[in-house]
């Protein structure tokens, strides 16, 4: 607990950092509380405004029903940036797992389990997720398994490579000299030692899934209309392009917004986690 | 002096600014280097020596809050020099030799092409010849071969050779002033000892002003004319290098000296003088004595008056105003070793480990795997509450035969506890052999408390301890190794370095084992905190009767704690033999070089110069003869190269491992001789 105060004030230092805390903070009071902010209902249909810009009914604009776009971002926050944390806590998690194992074991099945990674990182994250959501089938929380599942394969190259420099340490040593069993080094003394660049790792990486679960929904994969997923809110308006910018400009710059935070936030984590920055 | 100094430092303070408010680093510092001159300077680890030859480099690493004072070099003042001028006179006027020559050469460039570059950038230009130079001055620092050596890259030459390079680098453009941090630091003593000489030689040939920084005070009296003696950023005492040896003045110099291990200690029972002292203050007010907290002498109404600056005192310099008081010496316990019995605990029968594994190609093509014998057929017994020191240099094989003897490694051959030969090294096996290993920073978890540190240990050998009285026994296991109850929430990091070795040392005995393995543990620390260390592992020994596996490179520290002693080179044991018959003929010639190499303090000694040159033989093939033959002083001839060496008994407790009969052996000039006779 004291640690996680301390990381945070260390943090709030950085410029990029406080940026990005700050942001991501919004962001996910945001996504809890969207609905209860957004001034309209979403869905709501206002025909005699449709297109609109920027008024003061409706702050940005409306789309080609007349829906207020501001609530549909605000509520659409929560399936947006809370299933792409999912997501990259999915593939952090069997990454990191995948990872430590295999360089923890060493040897020839450090090699099979590498080089299969070798093979899956070899085709594109997003031909992965469309592989997977074709065998799974198209919905929000199978496109959230599918961009973990894409995401696995680098951070358990992070996580193994981490846990190589961690495992010839002298504690790691001492902890075989007296007999511990592989699940304690592995778990107690080797984990906690190499969470650092993989929190860092993550925190980028949920940039990374946000877009690609836009462009999954954006490709009709994700969630179906009329979820207000920023993705899908995007592709739908494609058609409306010519008639008016807002409904495109308004969930693209919220996008960029949140892979801005995140980056931020990722950057200022790894200056702070790094021990050779400490005082 | 009447010239002017070269290097003439005055009132100089420097405080650096961190997050948690301003850090003081250096105070009044006052050092004047004349000409020709090697100024060592002398203090333990975090009292800002480096710091000082950073500041006269001006490349300070932190920082800077308030820097004061002058640093004039041949007259000018370098702190308000711009930074352009500054880098015109790096490398021109003053260069550097810095402790690590394998990070302070670029493995992209040739050895030749590192002098090549520091010639042209300030004294050559294109046309000029600048390779006879090159050559000229790889001869200078003794490299064979100046024309070969100057076309090899980092990589492919030795820490000593490297390290000589460095130097000519330093010497290349004839400096003013050379700094030296740590040069010998990171070499091995017969190495070490070597570069000493030559620092020694290139002084009296170029006659440079040099200040020499070391922590060790035997290596700095090999070299300097004068020693200042640095204590928490505040110089103390000022003196020749005989006068600091033979009648220090201030406590905190008293001290030091007295917790330095002398060649004389077996016969003088001298003990080492312990101080584990906080270091002083470096944030909020300002001490008037920066060693005050923990001065014996110190009487608040004398010693906090007024600030205590360096004054002359005699030919030397003090800072201390009751220099005339002198410190009893009472509270150091004379050298004492117990005796040891002859009950065997742990024997090691021809035990073999070989590095590097066999790649599935070399199987399928029946070709013999590249194995490094690390350990070669070495027999040893270790017996109960016996301390058996193993001494060699790096890369001799003693840490691999620690981790064969841990289950760290496979190996080849027969252990043997207690009579039992062992077969598989399972969890009994595991409890009565434990590990102690060099680095407290690295074998204690940084991520753990002390007290999951030390409840897993019990958790793993003592099962019949229910959790519940776990914390008691975790308590009981700190107070023996004399720490306080309320450290069992810290973590290894809120410790200091000697605390931390002491949570290892914990760890070991938690398992109540029968044998522990010391791997190089007082290494790294200073050498009052190493002396607390050995003294807690006698009294540890004393009370459970443990045998300890001593291993160190360290010959002086091993009087003070063992009973026998192992010299290991290349993988091979070549003698044992008695601590106390340290002192008699005969020796193996390499055990005579080494134990010329430890520089020591030593004002009633003097020390035969063995000096070893020649390469060590590549050690992926066995050896036919002799394994020290290629750097051997003593080497007979074709003999020790083609002939197995038989192990000779020079007396029933001493063996050692040459062609040459021990009585010839007997026959040559001792190491030491010892200047006044002690009764």
């Amino acid at each position: 607990m004291q640690a996680t105060l301390k990381t945070l004030r260390a943090l709030m230092r950085s410029p990029q950092g406080a940026v990005g805390t700050i942001l991501v903070t919004l962001l996910l009071f945001i996504s809890v509380f969207g609905p209860m902010l957004a001034p309209q209902d979403p869905e709501s249909f206002n025909f005699g405004s449709r297109f609109s810009e920027p008024t003061s009914q409706f702050l940005f604009g409306t789309d080609w029903f007349g829906r207020d776009l501001l609530s549909r971002v605000l509520v659409g926050a929560r399936s947006t940036v809370l299933l792409a944390i999912l997501a990259t806590i999915i593939g952090t998690a069997s990454g990191a797992l995948i990872g430590i194992f295999s360089g923890f074991v060493g040897g020839w099945i450090d090699e099979v389990i590498m080089r299969t990674i070798d093979a899956v990182m070899a085709i594109p994250g997003l031909l992965l997720a469309l592989m997977i959501l074709t065998v799974l089938g198209s919905s929000s929380l199978n496109a959230v398994i599918a961009i973990g599942i894409a995401f696995a394969p680098g951070m358990s190259r992070i996580a193994r490579s981490t846990t190589l420099s961690v495992r010839e340490l002298d504690y790691v040593s001492a902890a075989r000299a007296r007999g511990e069993s592989s699940l304690w080094i592995i778990f107690a003394e080797i984990l906690p030692n190499m969470v650092a660049p993989v929190i860092v790792e993550a925190t980028i990486r949920v940039a990374f899934a946000i877009m690609t679960l836009a462009t999954l929904s954006f490709l009709g994969l994700g969630a179906q209309p009329p979820s207000s997923e920023w993705g899908l809110m995007i592709a739908e308006a494609r058609e409306h392009m010519f008639r008016s910018p807002w409904p495109i400009l308004v969930p693209g710059v919220a996008i960029a917004l949140v892979a801005i935070a995140f980056n931020l936030l990722g950057d200022g984590l790894r200056d702070v986690l790094n021990p050779h920055a400490q005082e | 002096m009447t010239l002017t100094p070269v290097l003439d430092i005055t009132d100089y303070s420097l405080t650096y600014s961190t997050a948690a408010g301003p850090i003081r680093i250096l105070e009044d510092i006052n050092l004047q280097i004349a000409k020709g001159e090697v100024l060592g300077l002398v203090g333990e680890s975090g009292s800002a020596k480096s710091s000082l030859a950073y500041a006269v480099m001006r490349d300070l690493p932190g920082r800077v809050d308030v820097e004061n004072g002058s640093i004039r070099l041949q007259g000018v003042d370098l702190t308000s020099m711009p930074e352009d001028e500054l880098t015109r006179r790096r490398g021109q006027q003053i260069a550097m030799v810095f402790q690590n020559a394998a990070t302070a050469l670029d493995p992209t460039q040739s050895l030749g092409a590192h002098l090549a570059e520091t010639l042209r950038t300030h004294r050559f230009n294109e046309t000029q010849d600048v390779t006879a130079r090159v050559h000229e001055l790889f001869d200078l620092v003794g490299l064979p071969d100046p024309a070969l050596m100057a076309q090899k890259y980092p990589h492919e030459v030795s820490g000593g050779e490297k390290q000589r390079v460095v130097l000519a680098m330093a010497v290349s453009c004839e400096p003013d002033l050379i700094l030296f941090d740590e040069p010998t630091s990171a070499l091995d003593a017969t190495t070490a000892v070597g570069m000493l000489d030559l620092f020694a030689e290139m002084q009296q040939k170029i006659g440079v002003a040099g200040l020499f920084i070391s922590h060790d005070l035997g290596v700095v009296s090999e070299v300097a004319d004068r020693v200042a003696v640095i204590y928490g950023g505040r110089i103390v005492e000022t003196a020749t290098v005989e006068e600091l040896f033979a009648n220090p003045k201030h406590p905190y110099t008293q001290s030091l000296l007295a917790s330095l291990p002398r060649p004389s200690d077996t016969r003088t029972k001298r003990g080492l003088r312990i101080d584990e002292g906080t270091p002083p203050p470096r944030r909020g007010a300002i001490p008037a004595c920066n060693f005050s907290h923990r001065c014996p002498k110190h009487d608040p109404a004398i010693c906090d008056r007024s600030r205590v600056l360096l004054m002359p005192n005699g030919a030397g310099q003090l800072a201390c105003v009751r220099p005339d008081v002198s410190l009893n010496a009472a509270q150091i316990n004379p050298l004492s070793i117990s005796s040891a019995t002859t009950e065997a605990v742990l024997e090691v029968e021809n035990l073999t480990v070989k590095l590097g594994r066999t790649s599935l190609i070399d199987q399928m093509l029946r070709r013999d795997p590249v194995q490094v014998h690390a350990v070669n057929d070495v027999n040893l017994t270790l017996h109960r509450g016996e301390t058996l020191s193993l001494v060699g240099e790096s890369g001799c094989g003693k840490s691999s035969l620690a981790r064969a003897l841990v289950g760290l490694g496979p190996y080849e051959g027969t252990l043997r506890l207690e009579g039992r030969e062992v077969e598989t090294l399972d969890a009994a096996y595991r409890a009565d052999v434990q590990i102690i290993f060099q680095n407290p920073d690295s074998s204690l978890n940084p991520r753990h408390r002390l007290s999951t540190i030390l409840s897993r240990a019990l958790k793993l050998y003592c099962p019949d301890i229910r959790s519940g009285e776990r914390d008691v026994e975790i308590v009981k296991l700190l107070e023996q190794v004399r720490l306080p109850a309320h450290y069992v929430n810290r973590y290894p990091h809120q410790l200091s370095g000697g605390e931390k070795q002491r949570v290892a040392i914990a760890r070991a005995i938690a398992a109540q084992p029968k044998v522990i393995i010391c791997d190089e543990i007082t290494s790294g620390l200073d050498a009052a905190v190493q002396a607390a260390i050995v003294a807690l592992l006698k009294q540890v020994q004393q009370e459970t009767n443990v045998a300890l596996l001593f291993i160190t490179h360290d010959l002086a520290i091993l009087r003070h704690i063992a009973h026998r002693t192992a010299v290991m080179y290349l993988g091979e044991i070549v003698e044992t033999r008695t601590v106390e018959s340290l002192d008699q003929r005969p020796y193996h010639p390499y055990t005579e070089a080494l134990l010329s190499s430890t520089s020591s303090p030593d004002p009633d000694t003097i020390t035969r110069r063995v000096r070893l040159t020649g390469n060590l033989p590549v050690r992926t093939a066995l050896l036919k003869g002799c394994c020290f033959e290629s750097r051997c002083p003593r080497r007979i001839g074709a003999i020790c190269h083609d002939e197995s060496v038989p192990m000779r008994q020079a007396a029933q407790t001493h063996a050692l491992k040459c062609h040459h009969d021990t009585a010839d052996l007997a026959k040559i000039e001792p190491v030491w001789q010892f200047v006044q006779p002690h009764d």
